[in-house]
């Protein structure tokens, strides 16, 4: 599913360059249920926007669900994430004039398109989590646990056959968060989904697969 | 949902400011929805007043717009006399040899009725028979012509000639004054006059001489006459003219002095021509309405005016074009205005949206986040812009149309344009079309800037 060979993504700052994320080599299988971990600054959200095709690594090849990432412009970097990728954020990045249902449905919108028949697939979806009864509230009406449900929702409405989370549990307490988890999971393997979640939190991390600390990734110098 | 429902929302979201740039919009299009329609709606009206009027025959010293307007169009005094022996001529053949013309209405003008000014035209009964309005005769809502033909006219011609060469040459007992017939004192008003007024059938109306309140106004109440007919509505000048007897004109007090046209003769002074003798064929007119039987007619009218010293033939057909081209100048001008408006519009709508670019970042960025191409986010943003000019445009054009219903009565006593409001024109969705078009190309600057935005930098801001 996840195929990283040399990566390196640096920034400029001042008269020299950062690199800010470094990887010489990474595979993940589908299906598989992966934690990134590292401390800040390891560069773990760097990479996890590399996996999305959101930017663009200095070198390297990226392989991303049957594409090449570091080949393909911008455009279909955008269509393949769109189709293929489902992502989720701390800060759940929801947009706040429209309801649950029209945020999933935005999903659908730039990935598979947002038909009658995806309307249907966003309310069920809804539904599946609890929010049936909650369509047509907008996120400031629902708690921080209905919202991150609606992100996790958005990022399945396509039927992704990956899913990226970057510290998706930050901005809730630990009950709501290992409920949050626990449906995303399940969710996940119930589709047979790989998942790559960047963490802080070791308890996260240990209910993944596998654990990957960025730190082990940097290529020797 | 679409990416036109994103744009939408983003509208609703930002409302107060999406209400005021529409409004400026709306004013726009307005405005130049209202300079179009008035300035067709005056072509049109200028156009279709030539009517029946092929030509017009007036003084040689006049203008010959000035001969038309005041003719056909009643604007200002009338330029002058000439006199009837140049109907004769025509209606004898005399002047187109060769009989070109279908009619020659004599007409004289210089009183008018009411405070509103309407003007009056004495003339004969053909202009009711004889006289074609766009190929028919002069319809009537109610009642019909008044009876004073040509005959009946060359015979007072006659008395009044006889009457003016006793008194001029003072004779002890000179021939009658010829008095008004009954049967003369009769009207034909036009549609509106008559609904201003409030006049029906059997309704009194008398013509005055000068304007209410203003020095030497006075009433003709010997010459007051009972409304026989009551002409159809016909957006055009007749509708706020009133038809009177020639006779009856020839025969109110005080109009003696000015009856016949004199010309002095080399040597002589004006007094000396007062006591000069006149005939009925020296009778003044102010105009006569013609119509040549064919093109040759008309060329030899032309030829034939060309050369003669008491008469001039204006041809309305290519001096009120030419008037119109001229006041068309001054419609571009309000044409330039209200585009101008609208320039200052469409940048309304770039800063508008420019201004929300910044505070959009995030939302931008989540959107490409989930796979929206730059080209859509472009999309969105110059939709807004579309969707924002196309809601001011309707409305503007609604507007206009709302403008037209309440100031219809207005504009018509005030310039006599008759206001179709419920009558929607092609251009009129052309002009939405264009406005919306403008209006997305505004919002082109900033759909750029907002298809630029960063997204990793601005998802990884935490708001």
């Amino acid at each position: 599913m996840i195929r990283l060979r040399d990566v390196q993504k640096s920034y400029a700052a001042g008269t020299g360059r950062v690199v800010a994320c470094a990887v010489s080599q990474l595979d993940i299988a589908a299906g598989e249920q992966v934690a990134l971990v590292g401390r800040s600054g390891s560069g773990k959200t760097t990479l996890l926007h590399i996996l999305a095709g959101i930017l663009r690594p200095d070198h390297g090849e990226v392989e991303v669900a049957g594409a090449r990432l570091d080949q393909l412009g911008e455009a279909a970097c955008d269509r393949h994430r769109g189709r293929h990728i489902g992502m989720v954020y701390q800060t759940f990045n929801l947009l706040q004039p429209f309801t649950a249902l029209e945020n999933v449905l935005l999903g659908a919108l730039f990935g598979r398109g947002a038909g009658h028949a995806m309307r249907d697939r966003a309310a069920a979806l809804l539904a599946e989590v609890g929010l049936g009864d909650r369509l047509h509230h907008r996120p400031k009406q629902l708690s921080v646990g209905q919202v991150q449900r609606v992100a996790i929702c958005r990022a399945l409405i396509n039927d992704p056959e990956l899913i990226l989370m970057d510290e998706p549990l930050g901005n809730q307490d630990r009950t709501t968060g290992e409920q949050v988890l626990d449906l995303l999971l399940r969710l996940a393997a119930a589709g047979g989904k790989t998942v790559v979640m960047v963490t802080h939190d070791p308890a996260s991390a240990a209910r993944m697969q596998r654990t990957v600390d960025l730190a082990t990734l940097r290529a020797a110098p | 949902m679409r990416l036109w429902s994103i744009s939408l929302r983003n509208l609703r979201v930002r409302l107060v400011a999406t209400v005021l740039t529409t409004a400026s919009i709306v004013v726009a299009t307005a405005l130049y929805a209202a300079i179009l329609v008035m300035a067709e709606q005056t072509e049109a009206r200028y156009k279709g007043s030539i009517g029946g009027y092929q030509a017009v025959v007036g003084p040689k010293d006049a203008s010959q717009l000035e001969l038309v307007l005041n003719t056909i169009f009643n604007v200002g005094e009338a330029p002058g006399l000439f006199p009837l022996q140049v109907a004769i001529d025509l209606r004898a053949g005399k002047v187109s040899r060769r009989g070109q013309v279908r009619y020659a209405i004599p007409q004289a003008r210089g009183d008018s009725v009411s405070r509103h000014g309407f003007p009056v035209v004495a003339t004969l009964d053909e202009m009711f028979t004889a006289y074609e309005w766009h190929g028919a005769p002069l319809p009537f809502a109610a009642g019909g012509p008044f009876r004073f033909s040509w005959d009946e006219l060359l015979q007072l011609g006659e008395e009044l000639a006889a009457y003016e060469n006793g008194r001029r040459a003072g004779e002890a007992q000179p021939p009658p004054r010829p008095l008004l017939r009954p049967a003369w004192r009769q009207a034909v008003v036009g549609s509106r006059v008559a609904r201003t007024l409030e006049l029906g059938l059997g309704s009194t109306i008398t013509p005055v001489h000068g304007k209410m309140g203003e020095f030497g106004y006075h009433e003709h109440p010997e010459a007051s006459c009972e409304v026989v007919g009551i002409l159809a509505p016909t957006n055009s000048p007749l509708d706020t003219t009133i038809f009177l007897p020639l006779g009856t004109h020839l025969l109110i007090d005080g109009h003696e002095a000015g009856v016949f046209v004199v010309e002095i003769p080399p040597g002589k002074t004006p007094d000396d021509a007062k006591r000069l003798p006149v005939s009925a064929a020296r009778i003044g007119l102010t105009a006569i309405v013609v119509d040549p039987k064919d093109h040759f007619g008309a060329r030899i009218l032309r030829t034939e005016f060309g050369a003669r010293a008491d008469a001039q033939v204006a041809w309305p057909q290519d001096v009120v074009p030419r008037f119109l081209r001229d006041i068309g100048n001054a419609a571009d001008v309000l044409t330039v205005i209200a585009w101008l408006v609208l320039l200052v519009a469409s940048v309304s709508i770039t800063v508008a949206i420019y201004n929300t670019m910044n505070e959009r970042r995030r939302e931008i960025a989540i959107m490409r986040s989930l796979g929206a191409r730059r080209l859509q986010i472009l999309a969105i943003i110059t939709g807004e812009a579309a969707l924002l000019s196309l809601f001011g445009a309707v409305l503007g054009v609604l507007v206009c149309h709302l403008a037209a219903l309440l100031l219809r009565a207005t504009v018509e006593d005030m310039t006599g344009v008759h206001l179709d409001w419920l009558q929607f024109r092609p251009w009129e969705a052309w002009l939405v079309f264009g406005v919306t078009g403008v209006g997305a190309l505004a919002g082109l600057a900033p759909a750029v800037k907002g298809s630029l935005t960063q997204v990793a930098d601005n998802l990884a801001q935490d708001y």
